[in-house]
């Protein structure tokens, strides 16, 4: 589904990803964990070719998207869907507006057509009485729920989540990361950059984890987040789980 | 004492030339509504060819930026007699050339001209401002969604960056107002030169005390609307 391979990627004379492969399966959930500073949003971010790698190459669908000319890369965005930190919901549209804006824009749906599958989208997230509120007025859990309706609105293939729950209050985790789980249990391909362990632990079918811009090991959870075979990863742990 | 009033509230003076006088404050608000419209646009494209992405674009860029420096550096009465000094004898048609349009002298239409070419310039910078306060995650947002820069710009930075940026449009437009005054030095009876022309042939001073008063009869209402845009914008940053 997709498939990194030997990506390298330089801010200056940072290397922040120093050759990365990953292979993603279909309707597979990867969680990506790693301490700050590591390349894992810089990671997404060229998967979702926000940022062009210097070298190295990346696959969707068994198709290279790297190096793709400008309105191409437009077209393969639509097919992956991606969920900040900051939510980001364009803060001059009310959240139904939030998700058919791409909808009606980029797909060419009609407005009746965007507002249907919006109204649909913010009922499976829970939202269905906030319809018409602006981002202001949402809390941080909602509006991270809606940013999750407005990317599932463009029907992606695969979602990235960077840390979507890391700038939430503790009691607002809970209702967002519900949404994900129910997103992997439908069969959703999920890249999913995390420190919630819990998460990881219960819904990741692979764990994946970063340090200074490389895999350092991967596998299934049990694995990695029980039995780490390398010393930093269960250093990190140590320290993540101390809290 | 009595001199001074009589120089400058002289009610004969002023009610004998009442409707002359107005007739030139309604040349001077037509021209800048219309200046001040034209300019609100041009300032939105030379924002956005300035904002224009990638290395294609670079010339774009320079050009624009050039061209905003260029008018906020050369003084408006200098463009004003420029423009008009120099277009009537340009290889153009004549109506171009010496424009007439909407029954209106071609003195109009230089002022127009000179006023949207140096205030574009000004609302440029202003819009500018504005899209560079729109987080850049609004961007990626849109980016992420498949939209290209343009529908970006278009549905999702744009709106917001204006709706910022409507205090500081505000107060230009009130300078551009003012500014319109020095269309009279190319013989356009604005409501300044209608007062000049009245001093001049009565000694007297009152017809520009009107003319100030009708100046201040419109810009002190848009002062406070100004002013309330700007406190309602800082309620709702509080608020966050
Ligand atoms: N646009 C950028 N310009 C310069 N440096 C950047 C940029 N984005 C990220 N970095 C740097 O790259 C490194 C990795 O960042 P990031 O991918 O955000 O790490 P993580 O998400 O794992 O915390 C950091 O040192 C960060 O400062
Ligand atoms: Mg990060």
């Amino acid at each position: 589904m997709v498939r990194v391979e030997g990506l390298h990627k330089r801010f200056g004379k940072l290397e922040v990803l120093r050759g990365i492969d990953l292979d993603v399966r279909k309707g597979e959930v990867v969680c990506v964990i790693g301490p700050s500073g590591s390349g894992k949003s810089t990671l997404l971010r060229c998967v979702n070719l926000l940022e062009p790698p210097e070298e190295g190459r990346i696959l969707l669908e068994g198709e290279e998207i790297t190096g793709a000319g400008k309105g191409k890369s437009d077209h393969v965005r639509r097919r992956i869907g991606m969920v900040f930190q900051q939510f980001n919901l364009f803060a001059h549209k009310n959240a139904i507006e939030n998700v058919s804006l791409a909808q009606v824009r980029v797909l060419g749906r009609s407005a009746d057509e965007a507002d249907a599958k919006s109204r649909a989208l913010l009922e499976r997230v829970g939202l269905s009485d906030k319809v018409e509120e602006y981002p202001e007025r949402l809390s941080g859990g909602q509006q991270q729920r809606v940013a999750i309706a407005r990317a599932l609105a463009m029907d992606p293939h695969v979602m990235l989540f960077d840390e979507v729950t890391s700038a939430l209050d503790p009691e607002l985790v809970k209702e967002v990361l519900d949404v994900m789980r129910e997103l992997a249990d439908e069969g959703m391909t999920m890249i999913v950059v995390t420190h919630e362990m819990g998460f990881a632990r219960e819904v990741a079918d692979r764990v994946v984890f970063m340090d200074e811009g490389v895999v350092v090991e991967q596998g299934p959870p049990s694995d990695v987040l029980s039995n780490p075979r390398e010393e930093r990863t269960s250093r990190f742990l140590g320290l993540v789980l101390e809290r | 004492m009595d001199v001074f009033f009589q120089q400058y509230f002289d009610l004969d003076v002023i009610s004998d030339n009442f409707e002359f006088v107005l007739k030139g404050f309604a040349e001077t608000l037509q021209l800048a509504i219309l200046a001040g419209i034209l300019s609100l646009v041009w300032g939105l494209i030379l924002a956005l060819l300035r904002a224009a992405p990638g290395r294609a674009f670079a010339p774009v860029r320079f050009l624009s930026i050039s061209y905003i420096d260029a008018m906020r550096g050369i003084p408006l009465l200098l463009v004003i007699l420029l423009i008009s000094g120099s277009l009537p004898f340009l290889p153009l048609p004549e109506s171009l050339r010496i424009p007439q349009w909407l029954g209106k002298p071609d003195p109009f239409w230089y002022g127009v001209m000179a006023l949207t070419l140096t205030y574009g310039a000004y609302m440029a910078e202003v819009y500018r401002a504005g899209l560079d306060a729109v987080p850049f995650g609004q961007v990626e947002a849109a980016r992420s969604l498949g939209m290209n820069h343009s529908q970006a710009m278009r549905h999702v930075i744009v709106p917001q960056a204006v709706r910022k940026v409507i205090p500081p449009l505000l107060n230009d437009f009130i300078a551009l107002m003012k500014d319109t005054s020095l269309v009279g030095v190319i013989a356009l009876i604005e409501v300044v030169e209608a007062g000049r022309t009245v001093q001049a042939e009565t000694f007297n001073s009152s017809a520009l005390t009107l003319g100030a008063i009708l100046f201040i009869v419109v810009t002190i209402p848009l002062a406070r609307i100004v002013d309330r845009q700007i406190s309602r914008q800082q309620v709702r940053f509080q608020r966050g």
